[in-house]
């Protein structure tokens, strides 16, 4: 099943005619999501490759029934393309963009209240269902199809887990970028709680980082309710304290949301928590018993 | 971006905040001169964008010319925490009969901003959080509706607060408020907020930091955004582009993505230092990686550079170049070690490789940072 994509998702592609949307469009469509739409605001009626441009979102929806959408618009209008697509009843909103103003997503999440379009992002590489759909930047290629649910703060680190994981022969059900912004759409509890009822996903991977409190929601969470094992990295552990670190959501400060912590309260919630990255393929091979 | 305490209370100032009588001054004989006209003893704060100033002897009191002159002096050739002091805010020292925290900040979870009240104030406030949480209140502020008067003064007598204090207390918040609104703050605090034996309030420090990413559309003026960076490394680093941070060891580090570099840095610190974090965003060149090696070889006793990228949005081919570039044209002699996959990972292998570079072709982080140990000699 995967979580949140299957081959069927219907996908439109919002800022499809700039440079980094028109990239990303081919390499979604070459990798065999259903890329249905395109919106760029005065561009309606055009066509990328074969994929046809439409003015709006509404307009997109009512003619392809897109359900997914792919957000490549920079960050001053960013949020309007969010709440076009909610409005237009989009169900799966993948926000690509770095840089949006706190206080817009503070607007985004007030606007999300009782919709029930999901928000990916925003500053996420994305979402893969591997082998049926894509909706982001990573490198499809690495990927495997499997039974291992991945989700993570960081882009690049998750590259390397899943590579490893396929390497190791280990495939992913679903692997979900939730991004590192301090406001973000769904979090490491909203897709625990979505792999914890996949029954295609038989254990979970988190990638976290210094900074926030996700994980330890996660923590809480998998105590309380999760059956399937979940195994864990946090990133940072010599980051200096109060100190940016790339990401908005990985700072450090009074305390709180560093590394220490975090591998604590999640230990004591009983996730197997990695101290390198590099044990995390044989971590999740021992915890399902695959040898 | 964090503003500096005198920058923060001039707009505490114009906002209708109570803010102590002051001066900002670069020389002793500024200092001096402030304080004439405030009047002694005064307080002396070295404006450092750094916590924990007070304690590391950034905060200082005079009471007479004489006295000012040797603490000014002092404080203006000191470091704190590293950071040269470059200019000290001299302001009145009030009588404080007690001191109380607001704060407001954005709550990620709720996505919404929330204020943080507290009848102990002081550098031991988060002390006071873990021991006493009935003495701090939250108030989750929903973003529709905004914030209301009301919502301060109810919790604040729950607090157990007389009335005047109550009042005052209620307008500092609603301004405070209105601050981290119109300058779009990811952190507004006052800390203390002092309470005068005559009930008055006072915000006797400021902090502000700005939503980077809001920083274009602000209309109010704010200062320059690199011109604050006190490490030349790291202004360097936001002149490029990049997120550099400077660290005390001896290894580079360049990467591509926060999670990859910090992973690095961990892996890397396991065993030997890092020289710092650098990491170049979704924009990678030839260019940028080029100026990425110049800043990382900008540090002194480097013993060798890891690089660590992954080729998603970013041409990491390009970068290749440009480290190659860097290399030839400077005869860099210490070892390099690159880890690089993802799209044209094959071709990024050849330039480095061709450039002198030892390329690890594993996914595992951990294996190339074994090799770059056992090339520095330590392993």
């Amino acid at each position: 099943m995967s979580i949140i994509l299957d081959e069927n998702t219907r996908v439109v592609i919002q800022g499809i005619t700039g440079s980094e949307g028109a990239f990303h469009t081919r390499q979604m469509a070459e990798y065999g999501t259903r890329v249905v739409a395109g919106v760029t605001p005065g561009r309606g009626g055009q066509r990328l490759d074969n994929i046809p441009i439409f003015n709006t979102v509404k307009d997109a929806v009512k003619n392809t029934g897109a359900k997914a959408s792919a957000i490549f618009v920079p960050p001053p209008f960013a949020t309007d393309a969010i709440m076009e697509a909610i409005e237009a009843g989009i169900e799966i909103v993948v926000c690509l963009t770095e840089g949006i103003p706190t206080l817009d997503m503070i607007a985004v999440k007030q606007y999300m209240k009782g919709k029930h379009t999901k928000l990916i992002g925003p500053n996420t590489p994305g979402i893969i269902s591997p082998g049926k759909c894509k909706i982001g930047v990573m490198a499809g290629y690495i990927h495997k199809e499997g039974r291992v649910g991945i989700t993570s703060r960081s882009g690049t680190l998750t590259y390397e887990v899943v590579d490893q994981l396929t390497r190791r022969g280990i495939g992913q059900s679903t692997c979900v970028g939730i991004g590192g912004d301090p406001i973000i759409g769904l979090t490491f509890l909203d897709i625990l709680q979505l792999f914890e009822k996949d029954n295609e996903t038989d254990a979970v991977v988190i990638i976290g980082e210094i900074g926030g409190r996700a994980e330890e929601e996660a923590a809480e969470y998998f105590q309380k309710h999760m059956t399937k094992p979940v195994v864990a990295f946090i990133a940072g552990i010599t980051a200096p304290p109060g100190r940016r670190m790339g990401h908005a959501g990985a700072i450090i400060s009074s305390g709180t949301g560093d590394a220490r912590t975090k591998i604590k309260t999640l230990e004591e919630a009983g996730i197997v928590v990695v101290k390198n990255p590099a044990e995390i393929a044989n971590t999740v091979a021992s915890v399902l018993h695959i040898h | 971006m964090r503003l500096h305490e005198y920058e923060a209370l001039d707009i505490f100032e114009q906002n209708r905040i109570p803010v102590p009588r002051r001066g900002v001054a670069g020389t002793m004989h500024e200092a001096l001169h402030v304080a004439g006209e405030i009047g002694y003893p005064v307080m002396l704060k070295a404006q450092v964008l750094v916590g924990g100033r007070g304690l590391a002897g950034g905060i200082k009191v005079a009471s007479t010319p004489d006295e000012l002159k040797d603490v000014a002096d002092a404080l203006l050739s000191s470091e704190i925490k590293g950071l040269p002091v470059r200019k000290i805010l001299v302001c009145e020292k009030a009588e404080i009969a007690k001191e109380l925290y607001v704060g407001i900040t954005v709550d990620g979870y709720s996505g919404t901003p929330v204020i943080v009240v507290s009848t102990e104030g002081g550098v031991l406030i988060e002390e006071t959080a873990k021991t006493s949480p009935e003495k701090i209140a939250a108030i989750h502020i929903d973003p529709s509706f905004g914030y209301y008067p009301y919502q301060a003064r109810t919790i604040l007598r729950m607090l157990g607060l007389k009335q005047q204090l109550i009042a005052a207390w209620t307008d500092v918040i609603g301004q405070l408020y209105h601050v981290a609104l119109r300058y779009e703050v990811i952190i507004a605090e006052i800390n203390p907020l002092a309470v005068l034996p005559n009930g008055g309030l006072l915000a006797v420090d400021a902090v502000l930091e700005v939503d980077d990413s809001a920083l274009s559309r602000i209309r109010f003026p704010l200062p320059d955004r690199v011109d604050r960076i006190e490490n030349l490394l790291e202004r360097r680093g936001r002149e490029i582009g990049v997120t550099y941070v400077d660290l005390d060891g001896d290894i580079g580090l360049i990467s591509s993505g926060a999670g990859l570099g910090m992973a690095s840095m961990d892996i890397i610190g396991e065993k030997m230092k890092p020289a710092n974090f650098l990491e170049t965003g979704g924009g990678i060149t030839a260019d940028l990686l080029y100026r990425c090696m110049e800043l990382v070889m900008m540090k002194p006793d480097l013993r060798a550079i890891f690089i660590n990228v992954y080729g998603g949005i970013n041409p990491i081919h390009e970068g290749a170049k440009g480290v190659a570039r860097y290399i030839k044209e400077h005869n860099v002699k210490i070892p390099i070690v690159a880890k690089a996959l993802g799209n044209h990972q094959e071709e990024t292998w050849e330039i480095f490789r061709a450039a002198g570079v030892h390329v690890v072709t594993e996914a595992a982080t951990e294996k190339a940072i074994e090799r770059l140990y056992k090339l520095v000699g330590r392993g």
